[in-house]
């Protein structure tokens, strides 16, 4: 199991050397650069001065000679200064991480406290009212744009006090409670699209496992219906889900866009929307080349989950 | 047991809030809303207008202006103008930077010298092109010689990228890009990017008395409609909105002041005149008068502007009366026979770059296309993103294009870099000796009577040869809860009066 895990850890070096590239070399592709986006279209300037502003921001020199400079850089742990803000980006980056790992947590925890319960009470149709009700708001979860319920949550919650951000984040651990109360409603407009998912995949799912013999040899030993569910049906059942939860929370790691902008929150999604607005080229980097990492770390726990839960399945090749 | 226990929770949670309470009641903090974060804090290299709001309250300048868009002294108490090529600034005695420093000529002289410097990179610097020496005269005077007559000198010194810096701290640092030492009613004191950013009272700032408040929060909120939830639930206490519906809410409630003033940003329809049919006079002029200023104002911003012909209405001194300028007001029939003189009586197709930003005017260009129709023009629009949108404008590949120039009270400094041909953001390609001539004779003039009519000149030319269609100055706004007091707007959407405002 070891090895296993060093093997998938040094898949890390390969999967980043080829993101690093991509990204580097696709940014240059759009339209625009740091440099005019700085400019703007009020501004004048002499010719000495475009000189000067060329190699501030590093606009004179081939992009395969920037690619390898930059790299030279990365593998020291220097990712450079943002073209925006003259600040060091990795820093900056990191100083995001913990609310977009945060809210991700949370609307995990809130998508699966409200799905799981739900598909399972709708799969094991205990009352078909029940079922297609639950159904219903399953459809809602996955209909309702979460921008236009943030957006709502915003304008109906903004009088109680500390609920809703208003450029005044602060982390869990300068103050866990006020920032777990801001965190709520953000983490719930994620969720409930979250939780409608993972209702419907764990139904579907449980709805398969139900008609397995060996839950019928469970209830056939007599054993009491909630341990059917849960010990056996259940179990089994969850397997889809984790691949889905894993799926989503390496996606929401990357910041969830949208939510960050309408509740104003410091995240890093947000710090990626506004880099690429701003062709901010090496905080791009910086963050495409960190949340890849994530991404391919998140994959690793899924697995090792999904091991840990499926004793049949056997991650080590070796062992047969 | 229980009951001791609950009456435990009671009092601590008593306890957690009082503190508040009291603690509200002995700072004066107010706490402002903007959709923007600032990029980088060095005034003198700056360029976006959430840069420029921020600084002016960081540091000072020569002159300033006031709310009536007038230049006053600020850091120079008087100005001496013997010849008109020659300025002593006699500076203020006693200021004192954020660090200690009293601020001397050393400092005003090493501030424009770094302006003029190419390395620099200062958009301040297209502001002081004919400066020929600065010479210090004594620890509190200044000379400076200009090669030729520049009548828009004393307001570009104006502009927040010729503020000046304290010589020892940018031998220190650098740049001032994250660190702040200015003389300014404020004092930066905590900066979390893209979140928060708190100012404290500068309590040896030369006016006596100002600022009244202990501390300033600008908070980041990206949304229009967040920001104005923020106002209502009084979380926050004023924010700066441009949203037409927006601003059409907050008024409705009777809880908050709206402050709106029109605005020196004047909103374009331009044209690259080297594009084809725009390189015809006539056919720019007939689409001139297919335009209804009134409507795009209307529809586009709820009414929230003024129509303005090629200098902004709020520039008082030299603002034409729209009834003065020709092909402001629609004559469909007049425009139709002009496309049919230069041969396209059944109008023609082409297409207007536009982005869906507020300063990329899509709604402005909606309105446009609609318009448009009456005269057989169709306008296909071109929406794009935001750094192409800037990007075509450096390429000039656009046919035309909706734009929000950044303007002045002062007509030199406005008109003379957007359609001079050797203007730096003339990005239409226009190249005209009457224009050329008028402009550069403006600029050498110093006295307002002997501009007055070169000007008027000039407004009438740029709208008969129409290579951008001035269509209005939007106006500025600031939503306010009733309980701050003192604030002011200004046109250029400066927050400097934030100095005298009180809760």
């Amino acid at each position: 199991m070891g090895r296993y895990i060093v093997r998938r850890l040094l898949s890390l070096i390969p999967v980043l050397l080829g993101v690093s590239i991509i990204v580097f070399f696709l940014v240059r592709l759009i339209p625009g650069s740091a440099l005019q986006m700085y400019l703007g279209t009020q501004v004048e300037t002499t010719p000495e001065q475009m000189e000067e502003l060329k190699r501030i921001f590093g606009e004179d020199k081939p992009v395969p000679v920037l690619y390898v400079e930059w790299l030279g850089r990365v593998v020291k742990g220097d990712f450079g200064y943002s073209l925006r803000t003259s600040r060091e980006v990795l820093p900056d980056i990191l100083a995001r991480l913990p609310l977009s790992i945060e809210i991700t947590i949370f609307a995990l925890i809130l998508a699966l406290v409200i799905g799981i319960p739900m598909g399972v009470l709708s799969a094991i149709k205990q009352h078909p009212i029940t079922d297609v009700f639950i159904r219903i708001a399953g459809l809602l979860g996955l209909s309702l744009p979460q921008f236009w319920l943030a957006s709502l949550m915003v304008i109906a919650f903004s009088n109680l006090r500390g609920w809703i951000p208003m450029g005044n984040y602060v982390s869990f651990l300068a103050a866990p409670f006020q920032n777990l109360k801001m965190l709520f409603f953000p983490s719930l407009a994620i969720g409930i699209g979250l939780a409608a998912v993972i209702m419907r995949y764990t139904r579907n799912s449980m709805l398969e496992v139900m008609q397995m013999d060996y839950i019928r040899t469970a209830k056939a030993k007599g054993l009491k219906k909630r341990v059917v569910i849960i010990r056996h049906a259940l179990r089994n059942a969850i397997l889809p889900v984790i691949t889905v939860a894993g799926f989503n929370t390496g996606y929401l790691l990357g910041g969830a866009i949208v939510i960050e902008e309408v509740f104003a929150l410091p995240g890093m999604g947000r710090l990626a929307l506004y880099a690429i607005y701003q062709r901010d080229y090496p905080l791009i980097q910086g963050i495409v080349l960190l949340i890849a990492a994530m991404f391919v770390l998140v994959n690793l726990i899924t697995d090792l989950i999904y091991a840990s839960v499926d004793p049949r399945i056997r991650l080590d090749e070796k062992a047969r | 047991m229980r009951k001791m226990a609950f009456l435990a929770l009671l009092a601590a949670l008593f306890a957690l809030a009082v503190p508040q309470v009291f603690a509200a009641g002995a700072e004066k903090v107010l706490t402002l809303g903007v959709d923007q974060e600032v990029i980088g804090l060095d005034p003198n290299i700056v360029t976006s207008f959430s840069s420029h709001r921020r600084v002016d309250l960081l540091y000072n300048k020569l002159v300033r202006h006031n709310e009536n868009l007038e230049i006053v002294p600020d850091l120079a108490a008087d100005i001496d103008i013997p010849d008109n090529v020659t300025y002593i600034f006699n500076l203020r005695k006693g200021v004192k930077f954020h660090n200690g420093q009293e601020m001397t000529a050393d400092d005003v002289v090493f501030s424009l010298n770094r302006i003029l410097d190419p390395k620099t990179a200062s958009p301040g610097r297209s502001y002081l092109t004919t400066v020929k020496s600065i010479d210090k005269l004594s620890p509190y005077s200044v000379k400076v010689v200009l090669t030729a007559p520049l009548a828009s000198f004393l307001e570009g010194l104006a502009s927040n990228n010729c503020a000046i810096v304290s010589k020892a701290a940018v031998e220190q640092y650098g740049n001032l890009q994250k660190v702040e030492v200015g003389t300014g009613p404020f004092m930066l004191k905590e900066w979390v990017p893209d979140n928060s950013m708190t100012l404290v009272k500068n309590p040896d700032y030369f006016e006596k008395g100002a600022p009244y408040l202990d501390k300033v929060i600008f908070r980041i909120i990206p949304e229009q409609a967040s920001l104005l939830a923020g106002v209502k639930s009084g979380t926050l206490d004023m924010a700066t909105i441009n949203d037409g519906s927006t601003i059409m809410l907050a008024k409705r409630d009777p809880n908050l002041v709206v402050m709106q003033k029109p605005g020196v940003n004047v909103r374009t329809f331009g044209f690259n005149v080297t594009h084809k049919p725009f390189d015809d006079e006539r056919v720019r002029q007939a689409i001139s008068l297919a335009i209804d200023r009134t409507e795009v104002v209307t529809v586009a911003e709820f009414g929230m502007g003024s129509p303005t012909g090629p200098i902004p209405v709020s520039a008082t001194q030299w603002a034409l009366p729209l009834s003065k300028i020709p092909y402001s007001t629609p004559d469909y029939a007049k425009a139709k026979a002009l496309l049919a003189q230069a041969g396209y009586p059944n109008g023609f197709t082409f297409s207007i770059v536009t982005a869906n930003s507020y300063e990329g005017g899509l709604s402005v260009a909606q309105v446009i296309q609609n318009q448009l129709k009456k005269i057989g023009v169709n306008a296909e629009l071109d929406v794009v993103e935001w750094g192409i949108y800037i990007d075509r404008w450096v390429k000039r590949t656009f046919d035309g294009m909706v734009e929000l120039r950044g303007g002045s009270s002062e007509p030199d400094r406005f008109l003379y870099r957007m359609i001079h041909s050797t203007g730096g953001v003339n990005n239409f390609m226009f190249k005209d000796a009457e224009v050329d001539a008028l402009l550069d004779k403006g600029r050498a003039l110093t006295k307002v009577s002997d501009r007055k009519p070169i000007y008027d000149q000039l407004q009438i030319a740029l709208a008969t040869k129409a290579p951008i269609i001035f269509l209005y100055a939007p106006f500025e706004t600031t939503v306010l809860n009733k309980s701050v007091k003192g604030f002011k707007q200004v046109g250029n959407g400066s927050l400097y009066y934030l100095t005298y405002a009180q809760k």
